[in-house]
């Protein structure tokens, strides 16, 4: 047989694939699935810790992260009275006290606290 | 991953993707690799469900294989090509041992072979190669198969057959040599009669 009709079947089987059957197909799936558990099980056991980090460890102790930004809302909130003394704050301590009051200590000095009866 | 990206994924970065949990990967890989490694399996053993449970377990081999694969070190079809092969080769000597105790039940494409007649339709073609395929020595056809059927470069094959490049050439040009000659007095029936 000549070259050209060898490389002629060749190109005629060539384009003849066989089709694997659909059995085929679900057994090799089956076998795919049941073996995949496995790797994802590996994955989520790694994941927490390369997910979450100190941060979210410690949000979750106030429980999560909605919580911790609530409190973090009221300590600034209250650094921002403390230092800045807006003026409403001392026309209340004014119409409250019925005297002309220049500054508001919101935080009770150490000194008060300690004084002995 | 979305479905239209995956056709050009490439077969490693699938296989990683498989190992991360994503199911759509294995049904990608599994529509890629299984009808090469079915018809691979299928010329080098010559029976169809043979092939098939070659497949599935060459199949199952790259599933496991999957969470440890380190890219770059490998290529997915080449290492398949190897597991079929050598799967293949277990097979066929399991079948000589079995033949030689029995000395009964000829290879089916053999039963093939003897009903070529003129006038052959293409399946019947395919058929008288597969006869042909038989007949030759088993490194020759694994050779032969890879590089003009499974279109493997000679480099590629050297790899699955774990031998060298030169080596490969050498088999090929033989079996190539020895396959004409087993098909030049079916040529009539190949449907190359009418031809110069």
């Amino acid at each position: 047989m000549a070259q050209d009709d060898l490389d002629d079947l060749f190109a005629a089987a060539r384009s003849r694939p066989l089709v694997p059957s659909e059995a085929l197909m679900a057994r090799v799936l089956a076998d795919a699935m049941a073996e995949q558990p496995k790797a994802a099980a590996v994955r989520a056991a790694v994941a927490p810790a390369r997910r979450g980090g100190w941060f979210a460890g410690f949000a979750e102790v106030f429980g999560g992260f909605g919580a911790l930004a609530g409190v973090g809302g009221a300590a600034v909130a209250g650094l921002v009275l403390g230092f800045v003394q807006p003026a409403t704050v001392t026309d209340f301590a004014d119409s409250l006290l019925g005297a002309e009051v220049t500054s508001v200590t919101l935080i009770p000095s150490a000194d008060a606290l300690m004084v002995e009866e | 991953m979305p479905r239209d990206s995956l056709d050009e994924v490439t077969d490693e970065a699938l296989l990683a993707a498989y190992a991360r949990g994503e199911a759509a990967a294995a049904r990608a890989l599994s529509l890629r690799l299984v009808p090469r490694v079915l018809g691979y399996a299928a010329r080098l053993l010559g029976d169809r469900a043979e092939a098939e449970d070659v497949a599935q377990d060459a199949m199952l081999r790259l599933w496991r294989a999957a969470p440890g694969w380190r890219a770059g070190e490998a290529q997915v079809t080449t290492w398949l090509y190897r597991v079929v092969t050598n799967l293949c080769t277990d097979r066929l000597r399991g079948r000589v041992r079995r033949r030689t105790d029995t000395l009964e039940d000829a290879p089916e494409v053999a039963d093939a072979a003897k009903g070529v007649e003129a006038g052959l339709i293409e399946a019947d073609r395919m058929a008288a190669l597969d006869a042909a395929l038989a007949e030759l020595p088993e490194r020759q056809r694994q050779a032969l198969v890879l590089r003009h059927l499974e279109g493997l470069s000679n480099p590629e094959i050297a790899v699955v057959m774990d031998i060298g490049v030169e080596a490969v050439e050498s088999l090929t040009a033989r079996a190539k040599r020895a396959l004409a000659a087993l098909l030049a007095g079916r040529r009539d029936d190949l449907g190359y009669g009418d031809e110069v």
